[in-house]
């Protein structure tokens, strides 16, 4: 029974298929058209080998017929089945050609042997590509079972290739002046570019057509903007984009467009993308030049513009930081750079960051490492009080001239209150504060956490220079502080105002004490207590010059009678004439080297120890041998072999020619005691008390000797301090640690 | 040789004349005021510029302080008008000349200040 319905059906099945073929034909005569056909269309198909073509040619209207006949039988699909099946036995042909140009291509690296392969690939493409009569589908099923087998068969070379292909079509592009010149046309391979498209190579290979125009773009503005930073840019390098990168997008990108408009349109997003590429190239290029663009601000102004505007289009913030960073670790804050160089491209530092980001967040994390390494140099307050005195040496380029004077800015609190209140800027650290832009000067100050230090930098520098005031002319101090009073405040700088008073003071009374009784010697006569100490051993000048000191002090007492002087001998200068036999020498001299010169008044030969003993005997031997240099170089005295010196009076052959070993010019010993000797000083007389401590105790942690020290007057270290003195203590091996208890080392 | 001096800047402290030699020349933080132990050529706590602007007051009782410090103990009523270092009745020594001015204006600041019921809590 099965098998009696299954061959019915089958019987059915067979006459239904025969009825299509057949087409109601009598016979079989529609059988054997439609076989016709079939091999007429399976011939009109076949994948030709382009080497040797048929010449056979086609009747349309025999196509058009044996294409009817198929397609009323229902068999197109399976005409184009057995195409593809064709087309398979004979790709062979097309890897052969490949193979050929690509081996070619290797030997040479020649582009234009991968150009002519584009062209070989395109000439099979057309050749076995079915007309377009036969619809969409049937066409992208041929390009997708052609481009499957062209990408199959393409080594991997290709791609290598094909970049230097395309790279070559762009350089024609890039050169601008060339470009003008052809008033914008250019020698476009259109077929090139038409065999691309066909191929489906520019969807495949996009990444490396783009790759191709990013490096052209980075190569120019590598070119064109490396360490050229006076004037931004960025438009230049987009205008060349526009004049010279442009036109060739036009291939790849917007192949199809039909008018401007729409080409526009096509390019948009990679034109985008281009634009960015070139940001982030100028951005990086920048961002490695950062610290030199710092060095030459302002006259690198064009390159901070063009970062500070790629900045906002590239997220490259961190980046600029961390660079930086590292530039400033690297090249400024070591041990052989100047605190003023340091000083003074931290300002840079500023005025630049300021500048790319005002609300201050780049600057905030560059500034914390240069401000740490700042604080750690002992001279840095020297320095910038230097600065705000306008020391002529170190020039006065930290302020801006024009920038006004105004109070240092203190810690603001945010006021919540305020309707243009804005929060903090995103990427700002935890510890950043929104200071308002603050002035150079402000900035410096509060590296420091006190300022304090500050002002007793400042004493000890005003009363060095007040010391050197001969004429009574300080005017210029005075407007400084004047200034400086607006900064840091009245209260603070209260003892330099009793400095300049005493100054003038001075001057009056010198005056008063000239008209009474006149005196070659002009003094300052200051105030113990609100000046730093002053410096220098104790002299005691020859009587030639003590009969001076004394009668100036007397006309001193009369015109003040509760109060007296105390010569600070060992300060002030000396304008001398020193008569001998044959000559007559003029100098202006130390205290010291004058005293030496009185005393070979009384006698004509003395030794260094001789002479020192008779100013006193605290003079140290350095001070006194600079002294006599003095003299032995004006050729006053000579030193003769048995260690002594010897005044001539009638000058010698020769005699004032300074011997080498004489000339050793010495340090100028300042006159006032700088901040950390007064420190030093200061802890002298703690070390006693630790010295008496340790003896008594035996060894101790450092806890307890702060304890101990701050029941001493006047002690106000930190225990940080504290064991930075213990630390040199020890270095000197005076006292020794084990673990964390200190003792004396004996 | 001859050495002569054309011209001379010298630097100079000045001191309080406290009659007082025999201490060390300015090595030292110098004498202390009594009653702010602020060195005498320091200025008192209320002035701000030593020297003319704060004087010194010697009394009979060969003590010093500055004036200021001294004016405003005797203007107390606890003082008595004592010496606040040895309690002898308060006297401006007249040694340097011109203090003999200041004793008085001292004597009759401090009668007017001071009530005797003043004294009474003592």
């Amino acid at each position: 029974m099965t098998s009696q319905s299954g061959r019915s059906q089958i019987l059915a099945t067979w006459q239904e298929a025969f009825t299509r073929l057949n087409a109601n034909q009598p016979g079989i005569t529609g059988l054997m058209n439609f076989t016709k056909a079939w091999k007429f269309a399976r011939e009109y198909l076949y994948p030709i080998d382009i080497n040797n073509p048929s010449t056979k040619v086609y009747a349309a209207h025999e196509v058009r017929t044996a294409f009817e006949v198929l397609g009323k039988a229902r068999r197109l699909a399976a005409i184009f089945e057995a195409f593809l099946e064709d087309m398979r036995t004979q790709q062979h042909l097309i890897t052969r050609d490949v193979n050929h140009h690509m081996s070619l291509h290797e030997e040479t690296s020649d582009p234009r042997a991968v150009a002519d392969l584009v062209y070989r690939l395109t000439e099979w493409h057309s050749a076995w590509e079915p007309g377009q009569e036969f619809g969409h589908q049937v066409l992208s099923a041929f390009n997708h079972t052609f481009q499957t087998h062209v990408f199959s068969v393409l080594p991997a070379s290709f791609s290598s290739g094909f970049k230097s292909l395309i790279d070559m079509t762009l350089q024609p592009y890039l050169d601008k002046e060339e470009s003008r010149s052809r008033g914008g046309e250019y020698p476009a391979d259109l077929r090139l570019w038409a065999g691309f498209e066909c191929l489906g190579m520019l969807e495949r290979y996009e990444s490396l057509i783009s790759s191709v125009c990013y490096e052209a773009i980075e190569k120019h503005v590598w070119d064109k903007c490396a360490r050229s930073w006076a004037e931004p840019e960025l438009v230049n390098l987009r205008e060349w984009i526009t004049d010279c990168i442009v036109p060739w997008m036009l291939l790849p990108y917007a192949r199809g467009a039909r008018n401007s408009e729409e080409a526009k349109v096509m390019l948009q997003g990679v034109g985008a993308r281009f634009d960015f590429h070139m940001c982030k190239t100028l951005c990086d290029l920048r961002i490695g030049e950062i610290f030199d663009i710092i060095v030459d601000y302002p006259d690198s102004k064009g390159a901070l513009q063009d970062l500070k505007e790629c900045l906002q289009r590239v997220d490259q913030r961190s980046q600029l930081v961390l660079a930086l960073r590292r530039a400033n670790a690297r090249r400024l804050l070591h041990p052989g750079a100047d605190t003023k160089d340091i000083l003074a491209q931290y300002v840079s530092i500023m005025r630049c960051l300021r500048f790319i980001d005002p609300p201050g967040v780049l600057l905030h994390k560059v500034a914390d490492p240069i401000r740490k390494y700042l604080r750690g140099r002992p001279d840095t307050i020297r320095c910038i009080v230097a600065n705000l005195v306008g020391d002529k040496e170190s020039g006065d380029s930290l302020a801006d001239v024009d920038e006004p004077v105004q109070p240092l800015s203190q810690v603001q609190l945010e006021d919540y209150s305020d309707p243009n209140w804005e929060p903090e800027p995103i990427d700002a650290g935890p510890d950043f504060r929104k200071n308002k832009p603050s002035d150079t000067i402000s900035t410096l100050v509060s590296i420091y956490d006190s300022k304090d230090l500050f002002v007793k930098e400042l004493q000890v520098l005003l009363a060095q220079r007040l010391l050197l005031v001969q004429d009574g002319n300080f005017d210029n101090e005075r407007r400084n502080i004047e200034i400086l009073k607006v900064r840091f405040g009245e209260a603070q700088l209260q003892v330099c105002e009793v400095m300049l008073k005493d100054m003038t003071d001075s001057k009056r009374i010198d005056q008063h004490i000239q008209t009474q009784n006149e005196c070659v010697l002009h003094s300052t006569i200051i105030s113990r207590h609100f000046w730093p100490p002053l410096q220098g051993n104790k002299l005691i000048m020859p009587t030639q010059f003590k009969e001076v000191q004394d009668q100036y002090a007397n006309g001193f007492a009369e015109f003040k009678p509760d109060k007296k002087l105390h010569w600070l001998p060992q300060l002030g200068t000396i304008t001398l004439e020193v008569e001998l036999q044959d000559r007559t020498i003029e100098a202006e001299v130390t205290p010291l080297e004058a005293a030496v010169i009185g005393l070979f008044g009384e006698k004509d030969r003395w030794t260094t120890e001789a002479l020192t003993s008779s100013v006193g005997g605290t003079i140290e031997e350095s001070a006194m041998t600079k002294a006599l240099n003095k003299w032995v170089n004006l050729g006053v005295i000579k030193e003769n072999e048995g260690g002594e010196f010897i005044l001539l009076e009638i000058q010698e052959e020769g005699g004032a020619k300074p011997t080498a070993s004489r000339q050793a010019v010495m340090e100028e010993a300042p006159s006032v005691m700088t901040v950390e000797q007064q420190q030093a000083e200061q802890m002298k007389v703690y070390w006693r008390f630790i010295e008496g401590m340790l003896t008594n105790l035996g060894s101790l942690p450092l806890d307890r000797i702060q304890t101990m020290l701050r029941i001493a007057p006047g002690y106000d270290k930190t225990v940080e301090q504290l064991a930075a003195f213990m630390e040199a203590a020890r270095r000197e091996g005076l006292v020794t640690v084990h673990g964390a208890h200190w003792k004396l080392n004996r | 040789m001859k050495v002569k001096i054309k011209a001379w800047h010298a630097i100079a402290q000045w001191q309080w004349d406290t009659g007082n030699t025999d201490h060390d020349e300015g090595d030292g933080e110098g004498d202390v005021c009594g009653i702010c132990r602020v060195p005498y050529e320091g200025c008192c706590p209320t002035c701000k510029v030593p020297g003319d602007d704060c004087p010194l007051i010697w009394g009979e009782c060969s003590h010093v302080f500055h004036m200021h410090c001294l004016l405003k103990w005797i203007g107390t009523p606890a003082s008595k008008q004592q010496c606040p270092m040895d309690r002898r009745t308060w006297g401006t020594c007249s040694i340097p000349k011109q203090h003999i001015l200041f004793a008085k204006i001292i004597t009759v600041t401090a009668e007017r200040k001071v009530p005797p019921q003043g004294q009474q809590g003592q």
